[in-house]
């Protein structure tokens, strides 16, 4: 991209900091603001989701067993479930969700990202169904080396 | 913000890197000693013809420079792909890719 064209597109995104592109998509920062400030994954889902008992089955989270970089742990989260959102915590940073998906349609619950980790720690994803329960997903993982420092 | 898109059988992988510091409010406060410094992508999507393909909402907690996995069916060779991320401060970047 142009070096102009890139300066007017931060200048206009500067001046309308609201109007954002995606208008389908929700923001879930926006919505549901509790969710990432809260310091427990308990309190996390409980900000995202309200009060669930999500069944543990159904949901894979990969990761390696241990991490020599918390600075980007490669993880995975796969799941057949029909669902309207993926979201992903852990418990070894000062917060503790990490990222919600939203499911769009002809979207395949196969995500690879990469995290950061402080410490030692357990990662847990959520899947809601369609079908209005909860799944679960966890993958307890050693660090080496803790990443939030930087 | 670096896109592969590549379609097998009906699926469409997608595999992005977008370059981001991704400054959490601890790396902030000790490089700046102001919390409020921190900054990082709090919202990421992909779309397809118009249609959303790909939409997350992210935390301080992915890594500097996050990679991004993703599948979907219902595109096609060809097909442009477009992604946006939005960062806390507002900044935004949008980058597009062919689907090979």
């Amino acid at each position: 991209m142009l070096r102009r064209n890139f300066l007017k597109v931060g200048a206009l995104a500067a001046a309308s900091a609201v109007v954002v592109p995606q208008l389908s998509a929700t923001d879930f920062r926006a919505t549901k603001p509790d969710t990432w400030t809260a310091h427990t994954v308990d309190d996390a889902i409980k900000a995202l989701y309200g009060a669930i008992t999500p069944i543990e089955s159904g949901v894979t989270v990969g990761a390696p067993k241990v991490a020599s970089n918390g600075g980007a742990i490669p993880v995975n989260v796969t799941s057949d479930i029909d669902a309207k959102t993926v979201a992903v915590f852990q418990d070894a940073n000062p917060e503790a969700a990490v990222i919600v998906f939203e499911m769009n349609e002809g979207g395949i619950i196969n995500y690879d990202i990469k995290m950061k980790m402080g410490a030692s720690g357990t990662i847990t994803a959520i899947v809601e169904g369609k079908d209005g329960k909860f799944y679960k997903g966890t993958k307890t993982l050693e660090v080496a080396l803790g990443g939030c420092e930087g | 913000m670096k896109i592969k898109a590549k379609l097998k059988g009906d699926i469409v992988k997608v595999k992005a890197l977008a370059k981001h510091d991704m400054t959490t409010y601890n790396q902030a406060e000790k490089k700046t000693g102001d919390r409020n410094n921190a900054n990082f992508i709090t919202h990421i999507s992909a779309s397809v013809n118009g249609k959303t393909v790909f939409d997350a909402s992210t935390s301080q907690f992915l890594s500097k420079n996050p990679i991004f996995k993703f599948q979907f069916k219902g595109g096609a060779k060809g097909d442009e792909i477009s992604m946006t991320w939005v960062d806390k401060k507002g900044n935004t970047k949008t980058d597009s890719s062919k689907i090979k």
